[in-house]
């Protein structure tokens, strides 16, 4: 962080502190820094500071006076201007509200419990009706959130959209979660016999197993971040973007983004599959342009000749066309 | 960072001398009362333009008013009221239920945990979140020109919009200020993250949403769905074992016509055929556009093109 940031975090916390502290007088040093996130050491540094904060004439009553016990309780007075917090930014009470409804609406969470009514009260404080977050709900996520709570084996029929086939596998469900506005499971599949992420709306059928499966250790890593992690032989592929598809740097996972002196932006991304960025760069078009590695650099120009390839095939033209007139001619159309 | 603690203790300083005034004061009068401004004037304006900056970014409302006098001069304070939090009378399973939302979803921003802070409630362990909602950075400004009931004005898709924002919404993992549109006379929605450079926010108090407004009700995710003109009806072929997925892009405002050979006919009602051409194209070679000519004829030009 840079001494400003610092600084003005520094602010914001003390602001916070002092209000709780008036307001809860005696709180011990140790569930103060608890409480706020901070060291002891930090908390010390932070009243040694709040003792020099006065106002005019600056007499010996116009300091805030901090005093604390042999038991370490702390007790601040003189602090009649900081005895509320600094109300909420609307980035705060947005994040707050954010963050309260999409819990709300995961299934299973309580409707009427304290998160549902600390958000009703926040939004009664911010004037503001509920706030709508809709995070879907396929069809077997309670199935696999349950059995992903007892870690219990799972025996399921799973669609794979990239090769369109239907596959029944024995799985380990190990985490939920939900990115991109989709729900993801990640298991342990012993058809593949590895980790994979699964999309809970592409689960066609759930069979508990009776099996229990003992859990590996809990990775510290951001569970939503997961669903893009790469496999670490994933090619990395750099696209030249206009600034009318500079949306794409902000919405894909990118290793980094370079702006040119033209405007255009070269955004490196890793690939997967090699589909996922035919379909990228065809929709984009001349909005955007594969310039790393020299192999992929045809990958637009190949792509889009082979879907070409479609509409000037007639045969599978015509076999369209006839479905239409068949149909056509049944209804007498 | 050596002089982050001076700059911490000056800023509180001036602070608790704003909030404790009871008249607008001067610059010249703060920088000599509060300790650790320089001496030198135009050194001192610096510092204190600087922290009048950073205590505003915090959200401080510092209020410069005209001084009474011969000369024009102003003072500048912080009234109590528009600086404390009204005390949201929330119990401590309260707060500990929303620090567990704000743990479990991650939004890509620390503004939670700072809400929090003020809450008095950060402490406790925290545990992989189980979602992503990101929130993008014009969030902010018109998720509180809703609250004000403000228009705002910005670009979108190559146009400028001005907006009542009767509502802040989030459907599949995107978030949408949804209101009044004064060009078209008529609701819309907007992806945040498609609104281009900064809002323009407009007076306060300006409108009244209907009361049983539901932003999410007119929330349009099918990017070819966006404009004002009537759909027309655009026919596709998918392959064989695509239709599932077809669908589930498409969603359900579709006629099916499922062939003998398992190829299916899917008829969808279409307002952008630009917005549309992604879609289909997301099949690569295995859907294709039969009809209108037109709509099939203007994907062929676009692949033409890259060829």
């Amino acid at each position: 962080m840079s001494p400003r940031a610092v600084a003005e975090h520094e602010v914001q916390r003390i602001l916070a502190l002092v209000p709780w502290i008036v307001a809860h007088p005696g709180s011990t040093k140790t569930e103060l820094a608890q409480r706020f996130g901070i060291t002891e050491t930090q908390l010390e540094d932070d009243l040694a500071l709040v003792l020099m904060i006065g106002v005019p004439p600056y007499a010996g009553g116009d300091y805030v006076d901090v005093e604390e016990d042999d038991d370490g309780r702390v007790t601040i007075r003189l602090a009649d201007y900081f005895r509320r917090p600094l109300r909420l930014t609307p980035a705060e009470g947005l994040a707050l509200l954010a963050a309260g409804r999409a819990l709300l609406s995961v299934p299973g969470s309580d409707p009427s419990g304290p998160l549902a009514t600390a958000l009703d009260q926040l939004e009664a404080a911010l004037d503001v009706p509920e706030m709508i977050v809709e995070v879907g709900e396929p069809p077997f996520l309670h199935a696999v959130r349950e059995a992903t709570t007892r870690h219990e084996r799972l025996d399921v029929d799973y669609w794979s959209a990239g090769r369109d086939e239907l596959t029944r596998r024995e799985i380990d469900p190990l985490t939920v979660f939900y990115a991109m506005g989709a729900w993801y499971l990640s298991a342990y599949c012993h058809r593949v016999e590895g980790e994979r992420m699964f999309r809970v709306d592409r689960i066609r059928g759930v069979r508990a197993t009776g099996t229990h499966f003992d859990p590996p250790e809990p990775s510290p890593a951001d569970e939503p971040a997961r669903v893009f992690n790469p496999r670490p032989d994933d090619p990395m592929v750099t696209l030249r973007l206009r600034p009318s598809a500079a949306w794409v740097a902000e919405s894909y996972p990118t290793e980094s983004v370079t702006e040119r002196a033209d405007g255009t932006l070269d955004v490196v991304l890793v690939v997967s599959e090699p589909a996922w960025l035919e379909r990228l760069v065809l929709s984009l078009g001349p909005d955007a342009e594969v310039i790393a590695p020299a192999d992929r650099q045809g990958l637009a120009a190949a792509a889009a000749a082979r879907v070409l390839g479609r509409y000037r095939d007639p045969a599978r033209y015509e076999d369209g066309m006839r479905g239409k007139n068949d149909r056509r001619d049944s209804h007498g159309v | 960072m050596a002089d982050a603690p001076g700059r911490v203790e000056r800023v509180l300083n001036l602070l608790a001398m704003l909030l404790d005034t009871r008249r607008p004061l001067p610059r010249e009068e703060i920088v000599r009362d509060v300790a650790g401004y320089p001496s030198e004037v135009s050194a001192n304006r610096r510092a204190f333009e600087r922290d009048k900056e950073m205590l505003r970014g915090m959200g401080v409302p510092i209020t410069v008013e005209e001084l009474p006098g011969e000369t024009v001069e102003v003072g500048y304070r912080v009234r109590p009221e528009e600086y404390y939090l009204p005390d949201l009378a929330l119990s401590a399973e309260e707060t500990a239920a929303l620090r567990v939302a704000v743990n479990a979803i991650s939004l890509g921003s620390a503004s939670a945990e700072g809400a929090l802070m003020k809450l008095g409630g950060l402490e406790g362990a925290s545990e992989a979140p189980i979602a992503s909602l990101p929130l993008v950075p014009s969030l902010a400004t018109l998720f509180d020109a809703f609250r004000r009931r403000a228009p705002v004005t910005f670009d979108y898709r190559g146009e400028r919009r001005t907006v009542e924002p009767w509502g802040v919404t989030s459907k599949r993992g995107h978030w949408y200020v949804v209101g009044y549109d004064y060009a078209r006379e008529a609701v819309r929605s907007f992806r945040a993250d498609r609104v281009d450079g900064d809002v323009e926010v407009g007076a306060p108090g300006t409108f009244d949403a209907p009361d049983d407004f539901r932003p999410d009700d007119h929330v349009e995710e099918r990017a070819w769905m966006f404009g004002d003109d009537e759909p027309v009806p655009v026919a596709v072929l998918v392959d064989a074992g695509y239709l599932d997925g077809a669908l589930a892009v498409l969603g359900d405002d579709v006629i099916v016509e499922k062939h003998p050979d398992g190829r299916a006919t899917v008829t969808v009602p279409v307002v952008d055929t630009t917005g549309f051409r992604v879609v289909v194209l997301g099949f690569l070679e295995h859907a294709e556009v039969l009809r209108p000519p037109d709509v099939r004829a203007e994907i062929v030009t676009w692949l033409e093109q890259q060829t």
